[in-house]
């Protein structure tokens, strides 16, 4: 069943389009990364989605409802965080989640305020305004707000940027539970490469207002045909390198290791040559392309145009 | 319309009203202050001119009821800075709050604050100058109502200026009614401003909310008319300075809640 429809979706700012035409949908459980360099459109997508931001064109419908015209309701299921909003700096963390709680007309506030406060390790800053919060302690709270009405749709704008790496896990495993006992579907963004391959179902990667790849994450980090060879030299670094730059292959040299970038299928090749050429390696790994690898690929590629 | 949220709202701003303190002057020290320089002035020119026994109440009622217009309008400019400036607007209305019940927790807001005004400004009249500033008897509902109107409509029109432009035009918020003081004509009749003013004046429904007083502390008694006139102009600017409000506001939506500050 799908909780999220968009078609055609367009938003020009005067003559310039930061959304271009885009159409995408978001399945009941499913979790959705929303990929793209900085300025892609993201932003201006979650905007959208949100009914902050007024499209140019087409539709939005959650639950089959269109966003415009059953705001309220949907609204009701529906909630956001970002780390790139803040709370109201003066009211403390209760205040503001007890505001918040008014709004979405919570049943058993008090109840539903004690275990967010659990859940998001609240207790210790409970009464701390928003403005003494760390970084990381703000994403939490920020997280906590958007989980406060039990949401069926949650839109997450970096959800675990500058939380330390024990949390940001925390979150991560938080998130995936949430999808497994309530079916809540998620859409988030992220730079955390590594985040989005282990907790996404499905990536849209965005580019330039438009949707250039709707896949898997493996699907993705698969088109990317070029591999990483990793070799300990015990013999033989210069002319590696010379073989590199013979043959156009990018490389990085680390004390006495050399990363080589190559074509998947021509990992053998490289390794029988630099044999006959009588270079001695001690070890060897090979790192298949990841999501990363998609996204730095695609980010040069815009680069160059 | 949904009261919880609108207490939401209400609850947020008091929430912020309770951590300012300063904010406290707008209830008591300005009344008390505006009180000590009018009642004082007042004082001193009927004593001065003799015989006008009636000045100071003129002259204090004056004062009170304009601090009305300027609750009115201040509390609506001030609350929409707030949100503006905390970069609030976006966690309301990913929220299913509605524009008009934000609206009407700015109304009640102002409401709220306004009789909190009214009551200390009472309070200091009779303190310092045993004055009543009840002898207005049942005409204190349309004076205090018609007053509020004039304020709110003041009210909706900056704080569309301030959707609009962001915190640059914040300033207006705390100044814009003011421009409407010479015109209402708070402590003199409207019958000696030029001309030109007074047409300005004559669109005002605070002049006529003045003028009345005026005469009711003359002769005991007021035109009707008049309260009349206030009340057709105030359901006239109401829906229009709304009107504004609205249009601002989806104005802001095309442009991003993101993007107001």
């Amino acid at each position: 069943m799908l909780v999220l429809e968009v078609e055609h979706l367009t938003k020009n700012f005067g003559k310039s389009c930061a959304v271009n035409d885009i159409s995408f949908s978001l399945g009941e459980g499913e979790i959705l990364g929303l990929l793209g360099p900085n300025g892609a459109g993201k932003t201006t997508t979650v905007q959208m989605l949100l009914g902050v931001l007024t499209p140019s064109k087409g539709v939005i419908r959650y639950f089959g409802k269109n966003l415009t015209s059953h705001r309220e309701e949907i609204l009701e299921q529906l909630n956001f965080s970002s780390t790139y909003t803040t709370l109201p700096w003066e009211l403390t963390v209760k205040e503001n989640l007890t505001v918040i709680s008014h709004l979405y007309r919570i049943p058993d506030r008090k109840k539903r305020l004690e275990e967010i406060a659990q859940i998001f390790r609240l207790r210790k800053i409970w009464k701390k305004p928003i403005y003494a919060l760390s970084a990381g302690q703000m994403t939490r709270v920020n997280l906590a707000k958007a989980f406060i009405n039990s949401p069926k749709v949650l839109l997450l704008d970096e959800p675990t940027a500058s939380l330390d790496p024990e949390a940001a896990a925390y979150i991560r495993e938080f998130l995936l539970h949430q999808r497994k006992t309530f079916n809540v579907s998620l859409i988030l963004t992220s730079h955390n490469m590594a985040e989005v391959e282990t907790i996404c179902d499905r990536v849209i990667f965005i580019n330039k207002g438009g949707i250039i790849a709707n896949d898997i994450p493996e699907n993705l980090a698969k088109s990317i045909e070029i591999s990483h060879v990793e070799l300990a030299i015990g013999d033989g670094l210069k002319r590696t390198i010379a073989y590199c730059q013979e043959n156009g292959l990018s490389y990085r040299v680390t004390g006495r290791s050399i990363i080589i970038n190559t074509h998947e299928r021509k990992i053998a090749e490289l390794l029988r040559t630099i044999m006959e050429i009588g270079v001695r390696y001690d070890e060897i790994s090979i790192q298949k392309p990841t999501l990363e690898d998609y996204f730095l690929q695609m980010a040069k590629k815009d680069e160059l145009h | 319309m949904s009261l919880h949220r609108i207490f939401a709202i209400v609850l947020r701003q008091l929430y912020t009203f309770r951590k300012n303190l300063d904010r406290l002057t707008d209830v008591f020290y300005w009344p008390l202050v505006d009180l000590l320089i009018w009642g004082l002035t007042g004082v001193s020119i009927a004593k001065q001119a003799g015989n006008i026994p009636s000045l100071p109440l003129m002259i204090i009622s004056g004062a009170v009821f304009w601090l009305i217009v300027w609750r009115g309008a201040g509390e609506i400019t001030v609350s929409t800075v707030i949100e503006v400036s905390d970069k609030n607007l976006i966690n309301l209305f990913v929220t299913p709050l509605k524009f008009w019940e934000w609206t009407a927790a700015l109304v009640v807001l102002s409401v709220m604050k306004a009789l909190l005004t009214f009551a200390v400004g009472v309070g200091i009249a009779f303190f310092l100058y045993r004055l009543n500033l009840l002898i207005y008897g049942w005409y204190l509902f349309p004076f205090l109502a018609t007053l509020l109107v004039n304020g709110w409509c003041v009210g909706f029109f900056v704080g569309g200026i301030i959707l609009r432009y962001g915190m640059k035009s914040r300033n207006l918020a705390f100044t814009a009614v003011q421009v409407l003081a010479p015109f209402v004509a708070i402590f003199y009749p409207a019958s000696i401003l030029p001309h030109w003013a007074q047409l300005i004046s004559s669109a005002l429904p605070a002049s006529y909310v003045f003028e009345s007083m005026r005469q009711f502390i003359a002769s005991g008694t007021l035109d009707p008319q008049k309260l009349y006139i206030a009340g057709l102009l105030s359901m006239l600017y109401l829906p229009l300075s709304l009107l504004f409000l609205h249009k601002s506001f989806q104005k802001t939506l095309k442009r991003g809640l993101v993007g107001v500050h």
